[in-house]
């Protein structure tokens, strides 16, 4: 690895330090994995790793988006730590609104008012001016950058469910929106979790203090079957029959490669210490039977020094499958799978293993699972008022899965560039529940037809 | 030792009292009131009166100093005294009624006396939270040039944040070019029969150009090894043979440009590019989409030069051209270009003259003869830092005005350092390279010193940091937002529509 990185690096902190954002750079800019001294401990301030949140004055969340991912972040968020609520919800859908609604009450004791529930396109404004602190974006990613720009002008506290955006104005607005935030000392957690996952933590340590010496390469995969679909029922406008389908459907999903694959795009640019400045990539639609989006994506991605990562993506029944990231180093490699993360050799010998918790039945676990220890390290963050934000960089690897979208749908090399100069928003004009004219539906084809 | 102490004593007292004297006088030299008793330009206390600094929305007044000097502890002392002994030397040995005030508020100038640490200073938060869309998309491009070590101020965008300018914008001009050309509107576009100088009118306007008929013939092009401030791009020299043409009399003027573009322009910021090999008819053509801020610099359009038209506008103006008038127009080739220029002349310039001889001294004020070169080119030392209409210099032997000066001119080459190293023996019509990644630009402007307006000095766009300022996204196509020194020049083919049998 070159010294350019570290060098701009530098200038990235000189700069944001001389813009006075006290506290509130963000962590993991500092902890990059240009490899020092060989076994050199190495600091990671993103998580506090904590298995539970101290205690603090009552803090009251309000939850906006209440399908399953939402629901369960509520939980998540309430079992970090002493004295939190869930004191207000919106959504879209009333019959989504109603379901959060009841299990956070029967089964989590919430007391949740008629007037703190709030349903609509708009419920996310009221919700905003009820007195939570803190609040749960999980909503379609679609909506995320107009609901961030929101929660932060009301300043509260933010989870972001990840992806973050589904185009680059979206993405770019995201990136603005967390600049703001920092400058008002809010801390913003994003549901990149494996940034939270202590054995990603720990092997993250080991690859930046340089076991397995500077990183050439990598590989990230999501490949798994067919997620859900829902078809459309006659009572529902296109609007709704879109929304509630809406991991089949790019504007409001972002495609798999964004909405699912950023999580090992994400671990890629952690581990690599960088964002990739050009792509180019192809997929296709060979299985999937709603929506308009692709169902496998390969992509190149190329970052500045000359490095590759990459990026494989699948959501088709009956194929080979699995979920994890590979870094290569000039020593060894490191293995990012499951419950097994490792540090080999370059003849394949085990150099170091994650020392997991082994139960009874030979089952391996880590002690706090990341989705709850997102949550314990975004109550911490307010609580020690110490706020950590991590939504730019999770702009930028949504950012990265867009642009790998784009080079796939395109046939063309996409530069990151590109991306943040494009005005491209793929969303619709107005939102009512109705038809939607005006976003495209058509699935993209790359490249042009052979001729004689 | 008593004697030690006698020296010692009224050493260290004489020393307090040099510093706390000096500190008056640094304290008392960085008062609006003396910086305003010397600087007599009497617009800049007024502008500054008039501009947000002045009062700002904190209760603040932001002073001289506060930007004209670096915060203290970035070298704040030494810039005073470097301006402290600037100011002096001009307040005693130059007359200010010969400064030109317009020009040092244009960015150039202004980057050298406004810090960027001050700028930073006292806004250290670049997203304050009622930033819009537009404020934030600048603001993250501004954080990633910074990151790349690219050179961009906060005043590239908030030039009259100190001093307010009635007339300058930073905002999408939509009402640019609205004013017409009062006068005969013409139905048709001008008849060439045989080969010779022609005024071409462009249908549906009153504008109308001379077009010179330029022979075909053999020249030298580049220049010799000997030639003063040669730069190795120049050569080697080759024999270039040129077929007959025509050549605008004057740099593509705003009142011709601003016929194309009240006839195609398009409202909204999308960027489409024309496909210029299959357009035919004049509704095909995407035009110009509105400016951002002022393009002519508020220096006047008419006949002056258009300015910050793009490459991509000039050569689409061009296709338009050739549509409303039935004949061909284009970009001149480098090879054309020079070939006119020179007008049948191997020396540096057409006219008689040392570019050594022209050239200013920086330290002594010249007592050199440089009436040639005033009467044909607009240069540095008379052009008053701006372009000038073309009845201020006499033409070439073609009979062309400004092929050197007043603005530098696009050619249809791609640029390379060594494209006449590529040419063999004799070359007949040369293209230039068949790829690149910028154009040649050449004759240079109303800021070149006059070595750099010799007729074999070549330059290159440069895209990237022509466009720097332009806060939209995605950057203009049709508008550089911060090159003012360049526009172009019309050639029309010598074929069956201009009189070739």
């Amino acid at each position: 690895m070159s010294n350019k990185p570290n060098l701009s690096r530098r200038n990235f902190l000189g700069r944001a330090a001389a813009v006075g954002a006290v506290g509130a750079i963000s962590p993991a800019l500092i902890t990059s994995c240009a490899p020092k001294s060989k076994g050199k401990a190495v600091e990671y301030t993103l998580s506090t790793l904590l298995d539970k949140a101290p205690d603090g004055p009552e803090l009251k969340a309000g939850l906006i988006g209440c399908g399953g991912r939402g629901t369960g972040a509520a939980m998540n968020f309430l079992s970090a730590g002493p004295n939190l609520k869930i004191t207000a919800l919106a959504d879209l859908l009333p019959d989504r609104l109603a379901e959060a609604r009841a299990k956070l009450t029967n089964d989590w004791k919430q007391e949740i008012s008629d007037e703190n529930c709030f349903v609509g396109f708009d419920a996310y404004e009221k919700l905003l001016q009820t007195n939570v602190d803190v609040v749960i974006l999980a909503t379609p990613p679609y909506f995320r950058p107009i609901h961030f720009e929101a929660a932060v002008q009301a300043r509260k506290h933010c989870f972001l469910e990840k992806p973050v955006a589904v185009d680059p104005v979206g993405a770019r607005s995201i990136m603005a929106s967390a600049k703001k935030a920092e400058a008002m000392e809010l801390s913003v957690i994003t549901g990149t979790q494996r940034r939270h996952q202590r054995d990603y933590i720990e092997i993250y340590k080991k690859v930046a203090g340089g076991d397995i010496g500077e990183i050439t390469g990598g590989n990230v995969y999501w490949n798994q079957s067919k997620l859900w679909h829902t078809n459309p029922k006659a009572e529902w406008s296109e609007m709704e029959a879109m929304i509630r389908n809406w991991v089949n459907w790019t504007w409001l999903s972002g495609d798999h490669i964004v909405e699912q694959h950023v999580h090992n795009i994400d671990v890629g640019l952690w581990f690599m210490g960088a964002h990739p400045v050009k792509a180019l990539g192809f997929g296709s639609r060979q299985r999937r039977i709603t929506g308009d989006q692709y169902d496998n994506f390969s992509v190149d991605y190329v970052f500045e020094d000359g490095r590759h990562l990459h990026s494989m993506c699948r959501q088709i029944n009956g194929c080979g499958g699995g979920v994890f990231e590979r870094f290569q180093g000039a020593e060894g490699a490191a293995l990012l799978n499951g419950n097994n993360i490792k540090l080999v050799d370059l003849t394949g010998k085990d150099i170091w293993t994650y020392p997991y918790i082994v139960n009874a039945q030979g089952e391996k676990s880590i002690a706090v699972g990341p989705y709850d220890q997102e949550h314990i390290d975004l109550v911490t963050a307010i609580r020690n008022n110490k706020p950590i934000n991590e939504a730019e960089n999770c702009a930028i690897s949504t950012l990265v899965g867009i642009m790998g979208r784009i080079s796939a749908y395109t046939g063309k090399e996409v530069t990151f560039d590109e991306m943040m100069n494009s005005d491209l928003n793929i969303g619709p004009k107005t939102y009512v529940l109705g038809p939607v004219p005006d976003v495209s539906k058509t699935v993209p084809v790359p490249g042009e037809a052979a001729t004689e | 030792m008593k004697r030690v102490w006698i020296l010692f004593v009224p050493g260290v007292i004489t020393g307090i009292v040099l510093l706390l004297i000096g500190n008056k006088a640094v304290e008392a030299t960085s008062s609006d009131k003396f910086c305003n008793s010397c600087h007599i330009h009497p617009q800049a206390e007024l502008s500054w009166k008039k501009s947000v600094h002045y009062e700002t929305q904190s209760g603040y007044r932001t002073h001289c100093v506060d930007c004209h000097l670096p915060p203290q502890g970035h070298g704040y002392l030494p810039e005073k005294a470097r301006t402290g002994l600037r100011d002096l030397w001009s307040y005693w040995f130059k007359d200010s009624a010969s400064f030109n005030w317009d020009a040092k508020s244009k960015l150039d100038y202004a980057k050298g006396y406004v810090f960027e640490s001050t700028c930073l200073k006292c806004h250290p938060n670049l997203y304050p939270a009622k930033l819009t869309k537009e404020g934030s998309d600048a603001h993250l491009y501004y954080d990633a040039q910074v990151k790349k070590g690219e050179d961009i101020r906060c005043i590239n965008c908030h030039l009259n944040a100190g001093h307010y300018d009635p007339n300058y914008t930073h905002k999408a001009n939509e009402g640019f070019g609205k004013e017409i050309v009062s006068g005969e509107v013409f139905t048709e576009s001008t008849k060439v029969d045989k080969f010779e100088s022609f005024v071409e009118k462009i249908p549906k306007t009153g504008v109308s150009f001379k077009m010179i008929a330029i022979p075909g013939g053999t020249f030298k092009m580049g220049s010799p090894d000997n030639e003063p401030y040669r730069k190795p791009d120049e050569g080697p020299v080759k024999e270039v043979k040129i077929s007959p043409f025509y050549m605008a009399e004057i740099e593509v003027s705003w009142n011709e440009y601003l016929a194309f573009y009240a006839q195609t322009a398009r409202q909204g910021k999308t960027a489409v590019k024309t496909d210029l090999n299959t357009v035919t008819s004049v509704d095909a053509i995407v035009g110009a989409t509105p400016p951002y801020g002022q393009p002519d610099q508020n220096w006047g359009k008419g006949k002056r030069p258009v300015i910050s038209a793009s490459f991509n506008a000039a050569q689409t103006y061009c296709k338009w051209l050739s549509i409303v008038t039935g004949k061909t127009y284009r970009l001149p080739t480098e090879a054309e270009w020079e070939y006119a220029a020179r007008a049948g002349k191997e020396t540096p310039y057409f006219f008689e003259g040392n570019p050594k001889t022209f050239v200013k001294s920086k330290f002594l004020s010249s007592r050199k003869d440089t009436t040639m070169i005033n009467r044909f080119v607009v240069y540095k030392e008379n052009s008053q830092a701006k372009t000038q209409e073309p009845s201020f210099v006499l033409p070439n032997p073609f009979g062309l005005k400004n092929m050197l000066g007043n603005v530098a001119e696009f050619c249809s080459d791609w640029y390379s350092p060594d494209t006449y190293s590529k040419y063999p023996g004799v070359v007949e019509d040369p293209k230039g390279p068949v790829s690149g990644t910028e154009h040649v630009v050449r004759g240079g402007s109303y800021k070149s010193q006059a070595d750099q307006v010799r007729s074999a000095v070549r330059e290159a766009t440069q895209t990237q940091s022509w466009l720097r300022t332009d806060p939209q996204s995605p950057k203009s196509i049709w508008w550089y937002s911060d090159c003012f020194y360049v526009g172009f020049r019309v050639v029309c083919e010598y074929d069956a529509s201009t009189g070739r049998r």
